[in-house]
């Protein structure tokens, strides 16, 4: 397959494998995160501080990387999800912010400068480029739409499609608001992670501006193109807005005013995305929901 | 406290300078159907709340089973066998009737993390809420999204959800208001059909001649605080209910 091709392919699943997380928090557990781009700037620096600094491999990383996504999500969560609607789309907002400030201004971070020289994933003593690395990619993609599929399976999942569709009921019937939106975001700043985490060593150098605000709403409209809370819809959302940018590159400096009139264009006539209830396709295919639509 | 389900003792909500509840001292018995009267305003909604752990009360105590269950999250409070409905419903609306049900029943597993899981849609977990839809006559309507349900079967869904929960008591929040007659009549049944099962219930009602009909005992408030409590033709007959419900003495129409 054509290099360029391969390219665009990997950085679509990996957007994909931290939108899926993404749709974890909003899709299924109704949480608005318009700051998804730091949990996935937070795997990308600690897989490339772990692997450059202290010398470990991208696999004995890839855990402690992970775990500590989950774990910033769990101290960043508590607090933000007290709160509803508009004022967590604002903290979270702010997270986004003050993550990117921190990789930008605190020098063992690398500063604007960035981190370069981060290794290449190997395994089986195989540096990975290229087809192979895109294919350990779409291994992880698999897996990550394994467990949402699971999740949705789970009482932890209809748990948590309770909590978005009605919080108080939700309580009445013995579901903690508290505990089961940390789970949702939890899973989903995992998964971002581990986005980020692939990100780092396909890119190779990262900088702050990688994982600034306008990344978190390119996540968020992957998902609301695609159809929130669907199982397919943020892989769908995540394919057509990677190669979209590709095919208009000749208006590559109106792009952003491109996502914007779609955002809008989606949310007035196809409010389920793509693939939700309601949609276009959702009438030809007559797909099922994971979950029903939020 | 042998014989008292429920024990709430000099309960108390105040918002600001508003007294909702004001030192009320309220015994549910087990096995009866309780009624919370009131005119608007009296408080009948945040003392249910204050029960069911939606707010913390001010002051006062609220013993369970010889528990004390005040100050307790909802969520907790649901997990001790208290299920409720809401006098706004408030349906899981994406999901089906009997998705809306399968979530009740993860009421024994929402507590531990190890047992969050399995899956939810078990052929065991979806015959026992089809039962529960049975009971309340909602079957026919299992796959029906919740959300496009009318008013009348979406208080039945909720009772479906509250009975599930409520192996010991439920509290139904105004169950009949917005229903026609017959809709009334059926829910009528229904109630003395979940008390004949063994199951407590407290119910909050506006519509005097249900009230007066269906309870076995009830309890008035007015501005929050209790002006009377005893048989349904006690109540009727009280001067001071009288006067809440017409504002002066006199007429004997509050019926």
């Amino acid at each position: 397959m054509d290099a360029y091709l391969i390219t665009i392919g990997t950085l679509i699943i990996i957007y994909a494998i931290t939108v899926y997380g993404l749709n974890v928090i909003v899709g299924y557990a109704g949480q608005i995160s318009l700051g998804h781009a730091a949990f996935f700037g937070i795997g990308a620096y600690a897989s490339a501080l772990l692997t450059t600094k202290a010398g470990l491999s991208f696999w004995e990383a890839l855990p402690i990387v992970i775990l500590l996504s989950g774990l910033i999500g769990i101290v960043l969560g508590l607090p933000s999800l007290r709160l509803r609607e508009d004022f967590l789309a604002i903290t979270t907002i702010g997270i986004n912010f003050i993550v990117e400030a921190l990789f930008l201004y605190v020098p063992y971070f690398g500063g604007a400068l960035g981190i370069g020289g981060i290794p290449r994933v190997v395994l089986f003593g195989v540096k990975l480029k290229g087809m192979a690395f895109f294919l350990l990619c779409l291994g992880f993609l698999a897996l990550v739409i394994f467990i949402c599929w699971w999740f949705t399976r789970s009482w932890g999942g209809v748990a948590c499609f309770a909590l978005r569709e009605e919080e108080s009921a939700a309580a009445s019937v013995g579901i903690s608001p508290v505990r089961f939106k940390l789970l949702a975001f939890v899973i989903g700043t995992m998964m971002a992670g581990l986005g980020g985490a692939l990100y780092a060593h396909y890119m190779r150098f990262i900088s702050a501006t990688d994982f600034s605000f306008p990344m978190s709403i390119t996540f968020l409209s992957m998902i609301v193109l695609g159809g929130m809370g669907t199982l397919w819809g943020p892989l769908l959302g995540a394919v057509l807005l990677g190669i979209l940018p590709e095919l208009f590159r000749p208006i590559v400096d109106y792009r952003i005013l491109f996502y914007t009139a779609l955002l809008l264009v989606m949310i007035r006539f196809q409010p389920a995305g793509l693939l939700g209830e309601g949609s276009i396709v959702h009438k030809w295919l007559i797909l099922k929901p994971a979950g029903g639509r939020p | 406290m042998t014989d008292t389900l429920l024990q709430a003792r000099k309960l108390s909500k105040h918002f600001g300078g508003l007294k909702a509840v004001d030192q009320v001292d309220l015994d549910i018995h087990p096995g009866e159907i309780l009624g919370l009267l009131g005119p608007n305003g009296a408080g009948k909604t945040v003392f249910f709340n204050l029960i069911s752990g939606v707010y913390r009360p001010t002051g006062g105590t609220v013993h369970f089973q010889g528990d004390r269950i005040d100050g307790l999250p909802s969520h907790r409070v649901a997990a001790r066998g208290i299920g409720r409905t809401f006098q706004i419903v408030k349906p899981f609306a994406s999901l089906t009737v009997l998705e809306n049900v399968l979530v009740a029943r993860g009421i024994t597993r929402y507590g531990t993390f190890r047992r969050l899981w399995g899956p939810w849609q078990s052929k065991s977990e979806t015959r026992a809420a089809l039962e529960t839809l049975e009971r309340v006559g909602l079957a026919e309507l299992a796959e029906r999204k919740a959300g496009l349900l009318p008013l009348g079967n979406l208080r039945r869904l909720e009772i479906a959800r509250a009975l599930v929960v409520g192996h010991q008591l439920i509290l139904l929040d105004e169950s009949f208001s917005g229903l026609r007659h017959e809709e009334i009549a059926q829910l009528e049944t229904l109630i003395r059909r979940i008390r004949d099962d063994g199951i407590t219930v407290l119910l909050i009602e506006h519509n005097m001649r249900v009230t007066m009909g269906l309870c076995d005992r009830i309890v008035v408030l007015d501005h929050g605080r209790k002006i009377a409590q005893g048989k349904p033709q006690d109540i009727q007959e009280n001067d001071l209910v009288i006067e809440a419900y017409l504002g002066s003495r006199g007429g004997r129409h509050a019926a």
